[in-house]
């Protein structure tokens, strides 16, 4: 099978092209300081420490873009979820005029090229004195994700069967409590999966949080992350320690839904 | 009247929020019965509000806005005395007139070509190759574009500028050892097109992991009988592909072209935070440009026009791949 050996030679190359930016990451963020800097071939660290992720974690404004960056981004997709179930529950669950338009709406909304609206987004946010504020960041990033987790959980709720519902009700439940106690549990898995994707749309939006903001005390982690050549000078081992502690929320809420994703892309797409 | 869909059901991936395409419009609505009352008929309106006024509000107005803003001229002194003065296409003009427009967008549509053919022809490689894997093998690969995929993107370009340190990177630092000195010190930021290319391998590198998983589960559809029958044909591995595999996952392939295409025109953050569009403006794209123009300079009607011209580009790009799949699924929307 010498075939098969092959393509296994190739997959595990392939496996180390994408890992070792992760690796020198972490191996980079571990080094002592004074070892990072060096013309010494270095690709395996001779001795570890913890230094840099206090050095990081200490540097002035981390912190307060950590907390700006969670604030922001969950705030933002806590409305996206609350405003698209209810759009989802509308769209999927009743028929009355106008409905197509909205879904077409909805569909168009999510294609939206939002780094084309930058410049009239500026406009608007200075109009209404939200300049230098978070809540204009918490209404871009729930405007970008909106329609998108309206979309998506619809799709969940149309996977719902409505005689659930329906029976519910005939036991005398109300419309509120048929779908409160069963449509909702029913919805968990489907609500976990979107509201990490909006997460990590926000998590990781630059372009906006770049303009919309301008002082340092309200800046989100990318951007405070983008000066680090200020924060940490020629300092790598700390600014890759920063670089591992951006990372981990968003791998951790990655894992969590790592197989719906791939099954999700897949069972919107493959039916022609 | 109460089939349940499940192909819609669908969350899908990627760092940013994908639209689920092709749309299945049709479908969904539950017949209720009626029942009469002024609340119940105005309930799904209550619902929807909220969305509607969103959208509307932060979405269909700054569209608007784009195209109004683009027809006035609106600079600094005009913003902060509230002015308003149109000025009709005299920013079309001027942006249409300037020569380096026409270098950043024929650079733009460049860049985009090539990042998204190479991600895109990488990640079908990849998709095809996970298939021949042994289970550990592919699992090892998973992974490890799981890691890639999810790495923020200011972290992962913070990782991508180290290593290509000038003096001190990895890269550099490993070339000189295997012999090539003329790396010992090499800028890798010196000039605009080794920049973007440098920016290029990174937007491919967390790009692949969403083409290659994806493609991968179309692959995954095949039936596999009909591998076995090409075998016993005797058909070659390309014969194979061409008759089995291709006519399988061309729709897909076509959708995450497009998405991809969409994604990589209007890239910001990696391009702004390697050079932030230099060496000397050799590494603007369109998106670095409208910045520049609008917020640094505070010509917001000439970015306008610029932010204009890139959605009639992005809408040409969408209207194209709609008509495509309108053809290939023969109006089966």
């Amino acid at each position: 099978m010498l075939k098969k050996s092959a393509a296994n030679v190739a997959g595990l190359v392939l496996a180390l092209f994408f890992l070792f930016p992760t690796y020198w990451m972490i191996t980079s963020a571990l080094k002592p300081k004074g070892s990072t800097i060096t013309s010494d071939y270095d690709l395996v660290p001779f001795s570890v420490t913890m230094s840099n992720f206090v050095t990081a974690w200490t540097k002035p404004g981390f912190l307060s873009s950590l907390g700006n960056s969670l604030m922001v981004t969950l705030t933002a997709v806590l409305a996206s979820i609350i405003v698209g179930i209810t759009a989802a529950v509308a769209m999927s669950r009743f028929s009355f005029r106008g409905r197509k338009s909205f879904v077409l709406l909805m569909l168009v909304a999510q294609m939206a090229p939002f780094e084309a609206l930058l410049i009239p987004m500026f406009l608007m946010m200075r109009d209404l004195q939200l300049y230098e504020h978070l809540t204009s960041l918490v209404l871009v990033y729930f405007a970008v994700t909106l329609p998108f987790c309206a979309w998506t959980l619809r799709g969940f709720v149309n996977g719902i069967p409505i005689e659930l519902e329906e029976a519910a009700m005939v036991d005398g439940c109300g419309r509120w409590g048929a779908f409160q106690k069963v449509t909702l549990p029913l919805l968990g898995p489907g609500l976990v999966a979107t509201s990490v994707f909006a997460f990590i749309t926000a998590w990781n939006e630059f372009l906006f949080a770049k303009v919309l903001i301008r002082s340092q005390d309200r800046e989100t982690l990318p951007v405070w992350l983008s000066g680090f050549q200020t924060a940490f000078g020629t300092d790598w081992g700390g600014a890759m320690a920063a670089s591992v502690l951006f990372t981990v929320p968003a791998l951790v809420f990655f894992l969590i839904v790592q197989r719906k994703m791939v099954a999700g892309v897949t069972a919107g797409a493959v039916k022609g | 009247m109460t089939a349940v869909k499940t192909t819609e059901t669908a969350a899908p991936a990627g760092g940013k929020t994908p639209p689920a395409l092709p749309p299945a419009v049709t479908g969904g609505a539950r017949k209720r019965r009626r029942r009469g009352g002024a609340f119940d008929r105005a309930l799904p309106y209550l619902l929807l509000a909220p969305a509607l006024i969103a959208i509307l509000w932060l979405i269909g107005f700054p569209v608007v806005s784009v195209f109004v803003t683009s027809f006035r001229k609106l600079n600094l002194g005009e913003l902060v005395r509230g002015e308003i003065v149109w000025t009709g296409l005299d920013n079309y003009v001027a942006v249409l007139q300037d020569e380096r427009f026409w270098t950043v967008t024929l650079r733009t549509v460049v860049f985009t070509v090539a990042v998204v053919g190479v991600s895109v022809g990488a990640g079908l490689m990849i998709a095809l190759l996970m298939r021949k894997l042994s289970g550990w093998v592919r699992v090892a690969l998973q992974v490890t574009m799981l890691c890639a995929w999810a790495m923020p993107i200011l972290a992962s370009a913070t990782v991508y500028i180290w290593m290509f340190d000038q003096n001190y990177g990895i890269l550099n630092k490993t070339l000189v050892q295997l012999g090539f000195e003329q790396f010992n010190g090499h800028s890798w930021f010196g000039s605009g097109t080794s920049t973007l290319a440098v920016v290029g391998l990174l937007i491919v590198w967390q790009a692949i992991p969403f083409l290659a998983f994806s493609l991968y589960a179309g692959v995954l559809g095949v039936p596999r009988d009909l591998y076995e029958a090409a075998g016993i044909d005797g058909a070659t591995a390309w014969q194979t592909f061409r008759a089995v595999t291709w006519p399988e996952i061309k729709s897909l392939l076509m959708m995450v072209t497009f998405l991809s295409t969409l994604w990589d025109f209007k890239v910001f953050a990696q391009i702004w935070v390697f050079k932030e569009g230099g060496p000397s403006g050799e590494s603007t794209t369109l998106a670095v440009m409208q910045y520049l123009e609008g917020i640094a300079k505070s010509h917001f009607g000439v970015a306008a026009a610029i932010s204009v011209l890139m959605m009639i580009i992005l809408g040409l790009i969408t209207f194209q791949y709609l008509r495509k799949l309108l053809q290939t699924e023969e109006g089966k929307i």
